[in-house]
C-alpha cells in the first residue's frame, strides 16, 4: 500500500546550494515519523515542500495519492504544520489568532468556540487567551500555534522541532499530546534535534545530512547497522573515542584491553551513535 | 460565494482585529495628510481659484479623496504583507489553511479597503461641508471602494514582491508618490504639456480621481475612467494570483 505522504525524488536549490538533495520518503499511515539531521541539513526545508509552501524544483510530493501542487487545496485540508518559527500574528491576540485560523480553514462559526474552549484545555493555555502573542513567552507562544496549528483535527501532522525552547513540563505535555494525538489516528511527521525524543515517540526514523537522506528506518534496523554495544572511552583530554561491537562478549574483552588509564563503558548502542557514523557528528 | 466570503473574512479577520485595536491611532493617522493637503492646496495656494469650471475646493476634495484611497489602500496592504511574510513567518499560514487563492488576495485587500474609506469618509463629509458643488452619494462611495481595492491589489503585489522595508519604500516613492501629485488630482491634467497628459491619462489614479470627481460634482458615472480602473484592477488581481499560485514571492 502506497504510503500517505510519499515524497519522490524532491530537490530544494537556493543559487549553488542544494538543500535538499534527492530526498525519497514514504510515510506509513498512521506512523510517528522522526526527521533528523544537524543544523542546516535540509529539515525545514523538506517539510515546506512535504507541505505544498515552497515548490520543489524537482520530484513530486503526494498525499493519500494526490500530488500537492495539483489538488493543493485537498492537501492543504488533511494538514497541520507547526512551524519552526513561531508564525502566529504577533499584535493581536492569542484568541484572534486562534480564530483567525479556524476562520481559514472553514471550521463552522458555532463551533469555533467549543474547539478552543477544548483545546486550551487541552494545552493549559486558559489564563493567556487574552494576552497578546507578542507578551507572551516563548513556550506560551509555541503551545499556542500548536492550538492554532490542529484546530481543524488534521489526519496528518507536520512538528518542525516541536519540543525546541521548551521546559521539561511542557516537553512532557506534547510528548503526551503528541502520543494522544496518534492514538486517535493522526499521523505524524516531525523533527528533532533531540535523540531521545526521537527514541521515545518515533516509530521510524529518517536522518539526512547535507540535504541527503543517509538513512531511513525503524529505530531498531538503524542501531542494527552500527552494532548492538558500543563502549566509549574517555582520555584525561576528555577526547571520547566510540568503538561498536555484535556481542556484549567481544565488548567487554575490547574494554579490558584497555589499560592507559582512559574511563571506559559499555552501553547499548543508540540512535546518537547511528547518527554519529552517519554524519561524524554529534547532533 | 458564502464560502469565498467566509475565507475572505477569515484571511482578513487577523489584519482587522488588529485595526479594531488600534483604532485611534489609524484614525489620526489616516487623516492627517489629507487634512494637510486640503489646508495646503485648497486655502494656501489657490483659495478663490477656480478648475475645470468649478471653484478649487470642489475641484480638489475628489482628487485629495482618490489621493488617500490610493496610498491608503496601496500601503496598509503592503506593509502587512511585507510583515507578515518577512518577519511573522505568518503569511504561509494563509497558504498552508486550504481557502482557495483568490481569498487570500481579496481577504488581503480587505485592510486596504477599510483604511482608505476610513480617511475619505471624513475627507468627503468635511468637503460636503466646505461647499455644496459636491454630492455625497451611494455611487461616489462605491466608487471611493473600488478605488481603494485597485490599489490594494497592487499593495498585495508590492508586498509580495519586495523583499525588505527600504525596498518597499523606494516603491512607494518611484510609483504612489508621482501619481499623487500628477494624475489630476490636485491640478487638471490639461494644463500640462500634451505628450506629458498622454502618459499620465495611462496611469490608474488618473482614472480613480476622474471616476471620483464626477460621481462627487454630480456629473454622473465616468465611462471610461471605470472601465480602465477595471482593467488595471483585473491585470493587479490575475497577478497576485498567479504569483501565490506559483510562489513566485
Ligand atoms: N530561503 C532560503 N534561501 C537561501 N537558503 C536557504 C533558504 N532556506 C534554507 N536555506 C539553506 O538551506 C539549507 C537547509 O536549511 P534548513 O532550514 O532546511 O535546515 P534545517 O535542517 O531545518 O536546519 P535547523 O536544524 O537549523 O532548523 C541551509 O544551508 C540554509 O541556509
Ligand atoms: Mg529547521
Amino acid at each position: 500500500m502506497e504510503g500517505i505522504i510519499v515524497a519522490d525524488g524532491i530537490v530544494k536549490r537556493f543559487g549553488d546550494l542544494v538543500a535538499v538533495d534527492n530526498v525519497s520518503l514514504s510515510i506509513k499511515k498512521g506512523e510517528i515519523f522522526g526527521f533528523l539531521g544537524p543544523n542546516g541539513a535540509g529539515k525545514t526545508t523538506t517539510i515546506r515542500m512535504l507541505t505544498t509552501m515552497s515548490r520543489p524544483d524537482s520530484g513530486t510530493v503526494r498525499i493519500s495519492g494526490k500530488d500537492v501542487y495539483g489538488d493543493y487545496r485537498s492537501a492543504r485540508q488533511s494538514i497541520g504544520v507547526i512551524q519552526q518559527l513561531n508564525s502566529l500574528e504577533k499584535d493581536i491576540t492569542v484568541r484572534e489568532n486562534i480564530k483567525h485560523h479556524a476562520l481559514m480553514k472553514g471550521i463552522p462559526s458555532k463551533e469555533i468556540k467549543g474547539r478552543t474552549e477544548e483545546m486550551t484545555e487541552v494545552m493549559g493555555l486558559g489564563d493567556h487567551l487574552d494576552k497578546l502573542v507578542r507578551n507572551l513567552s516563548g513556550g506560551w507562544k509555541k503551545r499556542a500555534s500548536i492550538v492554532c496549528s490542529i484546530i481543524h483535527r488534521p489526519r496528518i501532522l507536520f512538528m518542525d522541532e516541536p519540543t525546541a525552547g521548551l521546559d521539561t513540563q511542557s516537553r512532557n505535555a506534547l510528548w503526551k499530546l503528541i502520543r494522544k494525538l496518534n492514538a486517535s489516528g493522526t499521523t505524524i511527521f516531525m523533527t528533532t534535534h533531540y535523540i531521545s525524543e526521537a527514541e521515545a515517540l518515533c516509530d521510524r526514523v529518517g536522518i539526512v545530512n547535507k540535504g541527503k537522506l543517509v538513512a531511513l528506518g525503524t529505530k531498531e534496523d538503524l542501531k542494527k547497522t552500527v552494532g548492538r554495544f558500543a563502549v566509549e572511552s574517555v582520555d584525561a583530554a576528555g577526547d571520547t573515542e566510540v568503538r561498536y561491537f555484535e556481542n556484549r562478549t567481544d565488548a567487554k574483552g575490547y574494554s579490558d584491553g584497555i589499560d592507559d588509564g582512559r574511563s571506559v563503558t559499555i552501553r547499548a548502542v543508540s540512535l546518537e551513535d547511528v547518527f554519529l557514523e552517519l554524519t561524524g557528528r554529534r547532533i | 460565494m458564502a464560502g469565498f466570503l467566509r475565507e475572505v473574512y477569515g484571511i482578513a479577520y487577523a489584519d482587522l482585529a488588529f485595526l479594531k485595536r488600534n483604532i485611534v491611532t489609524t484614525l489620526i493617522s489616516s487623516l492627517v495628510s489629507p487634512i494637510l493637503y486640503l489646508i495646503a492646496f485648497g486655502y494656501g495656494m489657490r483659495a478663490g481659484d477656480t478648475e475645470a469650471g468649478v471653484s478649487y475646493i470642489a475641484y480638489v476634495v475628489p482628487g485629495i479623496v482618490a489621493i488617500s484611497s490610493m496610498t491608503a489602500g496601496f500601503s496598509s496592504t503592503a506593509q502587512k504583507i511585507l510583515i507578515q511574510r518577512l518577519f511573522h513567518s505568518s503569511f504561509d499560514e494563509m497558504v498552508l489553511s486550504s481557502v482557495r487563492i483568490s481569498s487570500i488576495v481579496v481577504g488581503k485587500s480587505v485592510i486596504g479597503m477599510v483604511r482608505g474609506l476610513m480617511g475619505t469618509s471624513i475627507m468627503l463629509a468635511i468637503g460636503c461641508l466646505l461647499t455644496p458643488e459636491l454630492i455625497l452619494s451611494a455611487p461616489l462611495i462605491l466608487s471611493v471602494v473600488f478605488c481603494c481595492f485597485t490599489f490594494a491589489l497592487l499593495g498585495v503585489m508590492a508586498g509580495l514582491l519586495v523583499d525588505s522595508t527600504p525596498t518597499l519604500n523606494m516603491v512607494t516613492s518611484l510609483v504612489i508618490l508621482p501619481m499623487t501629485f500628477m494624475c489630476g488630482t490636485l491640478f487638471s491634467i490639461d494644463s500640462l504639456p500634451d505628450f506629458a497628459g498622454k502618459i499620465l491619462w495611462a496611469l490608474p489614479l488618473t482614472h480613480s480621481s476622474q471616476l471620483i470627481r464626477s460621481f462627487a460634482l454630480g456629473h454622473g458615472l465616468e465611462w471610461v475612467s471605470l472601465l480602465v480602473l477595471s482593467i488595471y484592477a483585473a491585470a493587479f488581481f490575475a497577478i497576485d494570483h498567479y504569483i501565490i499560485r506559483n510562489q513566485k514571492y
